[in-house]
């Protein structure tokens, strides 16, 4: 989930040195339960903006946690400490033809622990799955300061309770990520984007994408479909883009182009568009996802495509998962309140509705999504004092 | 046969009695009756006989009753009930389980095998939702129609129930490409041990907050029962071809494995069979045509577009033969493919013919230590003199070294202990685990302590806890019992057994 680079520090938090090891992070969240310091976690400091806002007293500094640890390309596992960049990580795999198939829309300064914590995920999810479905294990000290080794460094594991499956998009609340082992795939011979100029009237654009890729034998890595506003800021188009992600071997690309035809006019672009979409995001924006089946994501995207794009904003679709992320932009917040709440309003579904972004001021009228007697206990659990991230994920009453 | 698991005379006592809880007594079994009708209770030792394994019938603990409601609610009904008493009880499906999971010692058995119940399948969107006694392949067969399949495909999928996947999270060969359990997974309603019932995960959209949904699977049964699962369906493949590669050396067979999977080809299955597996199977009625002189196979399914497919085969054609394969043939038909499935598929039937019992391991190791654990396995084999039987995902690491023999000889029995003791912590040392499939259950228990820091299986206690605070449902299992402290308390006031 998040965004462009801000600065490091929280206003109005006190830093401290940052910490190097899951020892010494264990030895400070002792300390900070001693004395009742609430800690908010800071990771590579790009993606703060991220979430609800918490109210800690002091930063929980993870950003020299940094390197990988492990790495053995025959294994297509990967160990990192948790404020490895994704560019970094990007880098050294690419070097032996793989890579970590995570595209959080944000920057890739973003770190590693940042994107599991936060079970952030972007246009790969689609053939890759998200956060929860490349994590293999993970070290993270909790809130009593006990430092947890989770799960493992192969790819098939199920002993003991899962506790990686727990700890990822729990937003650093039930513990602070130190080290994350993660799965890695090879890249495909041929890796081939198409932005391809849909055909079709604007409200069965979507519907008529989606069920071609459900009737489609050919599984693309992405496919996102992006409103107009979108496509022109990423200078491929003026209409609706159908943004295509082909992968595979020569012949399965070339047959798979063949039949992307049906679809409309399809030309090749570079694949640096993917990079592009990830930091398209004005600096102060209202960002919500919205989610449903995936045979209705045709509906979905005409009602908030068109309230994205009618407040100045864009919308893009990750079609085969369902979601509909609706990008707008505020220019200043106090004032814009009744403006932002009538937008937000028509940002709606009945499946899911996730901010990832928001004034501060709007945050009081999203759900917890934590308010449930489940989430209270595992909290208790493992921050019983609430002493990490507190609110970011909302009461838990 | 029977199978037993890594440790084939069983001392492992399950937990003692928690304080608070109570056993089962005539009271509890005509209460029961009362909500599921007396010929869904068992309660004389001849009945519970047939329960007190499960496909690892080395452990053998009886039940003091066992229970099988037929309809969600009779489910709620039974649960409230013993969550009532504070009985504790240990859910079962199929009873296929490889890690004596689903053993209940002197409690409460309950079977969920009667709710077969196909909800819906929802084409369009390709998903089913379906009762936890829905078996496996009856899923598939169901979703056949609409051009859809359930992926994970255990070997036991022609028995095993969704449900008992949901509580082991599930493998199979075809999880090299597909995913596990887990990944198949969008919502359960999940009905605690206290009785109450919640929704984990989202059907319909994302979910946010703590992943629930993702704890819950492969919890062996410990945080409650899934009353109803929302799976996600696979489209069948367009194409798929099946390729047989035959090897005279297991490290040739290692190799080829990693050339593949370096080639950015994802296989559908990547399994591997050593020479003693070969001749059992081939010994069998399950034989399958693989060359009885090879060292070792490997079976290689690749699926999707046809476009493309026959290219991918012949550069694992390529890529096999370049790292030693005497031959690599492509499955001519489907029914020739069948043959070569059941052939893998049946092999732990098919070692039954060498011997009475098979201990059966289930560690994963990372890819690139294949060869040398091999190696290592046969000499451990070799020093203790047992004949171990290897067939697995090779393509994921997770190993099945098996060992058939007879337990009613203690020398050997002990001898397969020492063998399978030795493989474990090898596999350990090699930077594995000790199960990616099967579970813990039993089996596996006294190995926990070796995987995870005190500190880890605190942790795991304390979200067992969450769901099951008094540790009713599956008592005694996953994590051992004397490993659970008081989470915030201090590390010296660890109870540790004489």
């Amino acid at each position: 989930m998040a965004r462009r680079a801000v600065c490091a520090g929280t206003p109005g938090v006190t830093g401290i040195a940052e910490l190097a090891s899951a020892e010494a992070v264990a030895a400070r969240i002792r300390d900070a339960r001693a004395t009742g310091t609430r800690l908010r976690i800071v990771g590579r400091g790009h993606w703060l903006d991220a979430g609800r806002p918490c109210h800690p007293t002091e930063s929980l500094r993870l950003g020299e946690l940094r390197g990988i640890t492990e790495y053995e390309p025959g294994d297509f596992t990967l160990t990192a400490r948790a404020g490895t960049t994704l560019a970094e990580i990007a880098a050294a795999t690419a070097r032996e033809g793989q890579w970590l198939t995570l595209d959080p829309f944000g920057s890739a300064d973003g770190s590693i622990g940042a994107t599991i914590a936060t079970s952030s995920a972007g246009p790969l999810a689609s053939a890759f799955g998200t956060p929860r479905d490349h994590l293999l294990g993970c070290e993270v000290v909790s809130g009593v300061g006990e430092v947890v080794r989770a799960g493992g460094r192969v790819v098939k594991n199920v002993a003991g309770f899962d506790l990686a499956r727990l700890m990822t998009g729990s937003w650093g609340t039930l513990g602070a990520l130190t080290e994350l082992t993660v799965r890695l795939r090879a890249k495909p011979e041929i890796d081939r984007t198409l932005a391809v100029e849909v055909q079709r009237p604007s409200h069965e654009m979507a519907a008529t994408v989606w069920r071609w890729l459900r009737a489609s034998p050919f599984t693309p890595l992405a496919a996102e479909l992006c409103s107009s506003a979108l496509a022109r800021t990423l200078d491929i188009g003026d209409g609706v883009i159908l943004l295509l992600r082909l992968g595979g071997n020569a012949q399965l690309v070339r047959s798979a182009e063949h039949a992307v035809a049906e679809l409309g006019d399809a030309r090749e672009v570079d694949a640096g568009v993917w990079d592009r979409l990830r930091v398209t995001e004005p600096v102060n924006a209202a960002v919500v996802r919205l989610g449903t089946v995936p045979a209705n994501v045709g509906q979905l995207w005409t009602v908030a495509s068109t309230a994205a794009q009618r407040a100045g904003g864009y919308a893009h679709a990750t079609l085969e998962r369902g979601i509909v992320r609706c990008v707008v932009p505020v220019v200043a917040a106090e004032e814009e309140n009744g403006r932002l709440r009538g937008i937000m309003g028509e940002l709606q579904s009945d499946g899911s509705r996730i901010a990832e972004r928001l004034p501060e001021s709007l945050w009081s009228d999203v759900p917890s999504s934590v308010a449930d007697q489940l989430s209270l206990g595992i909290r208790r659990a493992f921050d019983p004092d609430h002493l990490l991230n507190p609110g970011i994920l909302g009461s838990f009453e | 046969m029977s199978l037993t698991g890594s440790s084939p005379t069983p001392t492992t006592p399950l937990s003692s009695p928690l304080p608070g809880t109570v056993r089962a007594d005539d009271g509890l079994a005509r209460r029961l009756a009362a909500i599921v009708g007396e010929r869904r209770v068992l309660v004389r030792p001849g009945e519970l006989r047939g329960y007190e394994s499960d496909g690892l019938p080395g452990y053998q603990r009886r039940p003091s009753l066992a229970v099988f409601p037929g309809t969600r609610e009779e489910v709620i009904d039974v649960v409230r009930l013993l969550a009532e008493g504070g009985i504790r009880f240990v859910p079962r499906g199929a009873g296929t389980g490889l890690s004596g999971g689903a053993l209940a010692d002197d409690v409460v058995l309950l079977g969920l095998h009667r709710l077969t119940r196909i909800v819906s399948i929802d084409a369009e969107n390709a998903r089913a939702v379906v009762e936890p006694g829905v078996v496996n392949a009856s899923l598939s067969r169901a979703a056949a129609p609409f051009g859809l399949h359930y992926a994970p495909d255990p070997s036991s999928q022609t028995a095993c129930t969704i449900g008992g996947n949901v509580a082991e999270n599930a493998g199979g060969p075809h999880c090299l490409k597909y995913g596990v359990t887990l990944n198949h997974v969008l919502g359960l309603s999940v009905l605690l041990p206290s009785g109450e019932i919640v929704t984990l995960g989202n059907p319909t959209g994302e979910t946010q907050g703590y992943d629930m949904l993702g704890a819950f699977i492969g919890s062996e049964g410990c945080f409650g029962i899934a009353l109803d699962v929302t799976v996600k369906l696979a489209r069948t493949p367009q194409a798929v071809r099946t390729l047989l590669a035959d090897f005279s050396s297991i490290g040739a067979a290692a190799q080829a494995v990693s050339a593949i999977m370096a080639s950015g080809i994802v296989p559908a299955a990547l399994e591997m069979m050593d020479t003693a597996t070969i001749q059992a199977v081939e010994a069998s009625i399950y034989a399958a045509g693989y060359p009885t002189d090879a060292a070792a196979i490997l079976l290689i399914e690749l699926d999707g577009a046809a476009a493309g497919l026959d290219e991918d085969a012949a550069r694992v054609v390529e890529l096999s033969t370049l790292a030693g394969a005497r031959g690599v043939r492509v499955a001519t038909d489907a029914a020739d493919r069948a043959r070569l499935w059941q052939g893998r598929k049946k092999a732990f039937g098919a070692m039954g013919r060498i011997a009475p019992h098979l201990v059966v391991q289930d560690a994963v190791v990372p890819r690139t230590r294949l060869p040398e654990i091999l190696a290592e396995i046969g000499r451990i084999g070799e020093r203790h003199r047992v004949s171990v039987c290897n067939v697995f995902h090779a393509g994921d690491g997770n190993l099945h070294p098996n060992i058939p023999y007879d337990a009613n000889d203690s020398d050997e029995s002990a001898r397969v202990h020492c063998a399978m003791t030795e493989i474990m912590e090898a596999c350990i040392a090699a930077g594995g685990t000790i199960t990616g499939e099967h579970g813990v259950g039993l089996d596996k228990l006294p190995y926990m302590e070796r995987l995870f820091t005190p500190a880890t299986l605190d942790a795991m206690c304390a979200l067992r806890g969450v769901f099951d605070p008094d540790r009713r449902s599956n008592p005694g299992k996953v994590v051992p019992i004397h490993s659970c402290r008081e989470w915030h308390g201090a590390p010296s006031a660890r109870a540790r057994p004489a």
